[in-house]
């Protein structure tokens, strides 16, 4: 019928008016969309800075501590592959016993042993612990497994309770800038990183300094800053307490300065 | 979360009934864009045709000739074409009877016309309704999905202890495609409806006028003859 031949080259048309409208939504809304780079300091707060250094040893060992924490949360995605691996794969027991090996031998050089291992964050976790245990027993192989294992539960709870914690965060942040007030000297460009431990209730038992800004007007700043404010709201949900807010990260950088 | 969210992310996890909204808009998005290119051309080439005709009549031709052209010729009379062809043939028709008044030949010829006339007007305004319908109620669909969506979204918040945007932003952006979606359908097919609406009313003018002049041509022939 010549009444629908009619409608085949309107059709066709209309198809392409609106592919052609897809195309250009799908070309342009990268563009189109706010740029991400804000969600990437999530454990960040901008702000001032620091430069004491009480107890010196002691906040070596907890630097060193929280250096090894942060590192393997940093690899949490390869953790969790390598965790996979090696519950999969009885090659990773092996592997594992190896390592335990090594890390007997290197057990008076540990922190070598750990740097070597840094690769891959399952193999470090079991040398780490199995020059611990080995102390007591070489068979610690298998419950480190499990403890990969439950680890890994544990980060995929993590990924879901991520929103929750950056709501966390935000307060915490807000509370922190509150607090602080700049020295004269603070300059945009400053840096200072701090590692703030809090109790469960939420209370500042200790802040120290991880990175100083060189400026030590500005690392006082910060410091007092997170004391000034001596409770945080965080979650009640203890694994979640545990796992973000037992002891984490502040950077104080100040980015609104004229100077 | 660090990614932005895509357009296609935004669709595919839309809750269903947002999802279902969306595909009925496209639908009609495409069924009234068809209809668009459709009685754009049709009407366009009925104007066309009907110029072209109007030349040919007024160039004083044979009227005899032209029909016969007509009636010769493969593809259908459209507009002016038909309502000449549908007055001239009882025209003829009714001339062949001996002793036929002239006043009730006019008669009818008219009501062949305006019949013709009326079918031509009923043919062009076609799936304008459709189009009418679209513009008017497809912003209130997209609206529709845009409220379940929003919906949706802050009954989640209220199961987040700790609520912050960018627990309600995701869903929100959901439901907000929806109203875009109806308002680019709605806004094309208000526009073409408009339009075509007008141009049907000219060219029916135009139609109404040319039977008028069509009908005094055969009054006053009658006439001569007798």
């Amino acid at each position: 019928m010549s009444s629908i031949r009619t409608y085949i080259v309107p059709a066709v048309l209309a198809l392409a008016v609106h592919v052609g409208v897809i195309t250009l939504l799908l070309v342009n809304w990268d563009e189109a969309a706010p740029s991400a780079s804000a969600a990437v300091e999530h454990y960040y707060i901008k702000a001032a800075l620091v430069a004491e250094n009480p107890h010196k040893v002691k906040q070596q060992k907890l630097a060193d501590a929280a250096l090894q924490r942060r590192q393997a949360k940093a690899r949490l995605a390869k953790q969790r592959d390598a965790a996979r691996r090696a519950q999969l794969d009885q090659d990773a027991k092996v592997k594992a016993d190896l390592a335990a090996k090594a890390s007997q031998a290197a057990k008076k050089s540990r922190l070598e042993t750990m740097l070597a291992a840094a690769q891959q964050a399952e193999e470090k976790r079991a040398e780490e612990k199995l020059a611990q245990e080995a102390k007591e027993a070489k068979v610690a192989t298998e419950q480190d497994l499990a403890r990969a294992l439950s680890e890994e539960q544990d980060y995929r709870l993590a990924v879901t309770d991520d929103e929750k914690a950056m709501a966390y965060v935000s307060q915490i942040q807000r509370e922190i800038i509150q607090n602080w007030s700049r020295p004269p000297s603070a300059r945009n460009g400053m840096q200072v990183l701090l590692t703030v431990f809090l109790v469960p209730t939420g209370e500042v038992v200790d802040v120290t300094l991880k990175t100083s800004s060189g400026n030590e007007a500005f690392d006082r700043s910060a410091m007092l800053a997170v004391r000034k404010a001596e409770r945080f709201i965080v979650p009640t949900n203890s694994a979640q307490f545990e796992r973000n807010f037992r002891e984490f990260e502040v950077m104080f950088r100040p980015e609104d300065l004229r100077l | 979360m660090n990614e932005p969210l895509s357009i296609i992310d935004l669709v595919t996890n839309a809750s269903i009934v947002v999802q279902c909204v969306m595909a009925i808009l496209v639908l009609a998005s495409m069924v009234s864009w068809v209809m668009i290119f459709q009685r754009g051309f049709s009407l366009s080439s009925i104007k066309r045709e009907s110029i072209a005709f109007e030349d040919e009549f007024w160039s004083g031709k044979d009227l005899r000739k032209i029909y016969l052209e007509i009636e010769a010729s493969e593809r259908e009379p459209v507009g002016m074409e038909l309502i000449f062809v549908a007055g001239f043939k009882e025209f003829t028709r009714l001339r062949q009877q001996k002793e036929a008044d002239p006043d009730r030949i006019m008669q009818s010829v008219q009501r062949a016309m305006r019949v013709a006339l009326l079918r031509e007007e009923e043919r062009m305004e076609t799936s304008l309704p459709f189009l009418a319908t679209v513009g008017s109620t497809s912003p209130y669909i997209g609206l529709f999905g845009t409220v379940w969506g929003i919906m949706n979204s802050f009954r989640g918040l209220a199961t987040v202890n700790q609520a912050s945007l960018s627990v309600v932003a995701p869903g929100i952006s959901e439901a907000l495609v929806a109203t875009a979606i109806g308002l680019f359908a709605a806004i094309p097919a208000v526009i073409a409806y408009n339009r075509f609406a007008a141009q049907v009313e000219v060219i029916v003018n135009r139609l109404d006028a040319f039977t008028d002049e069509f009908s005094g041509i055969l009054y006053r022939g009658i006439r001569r003859q007798d």
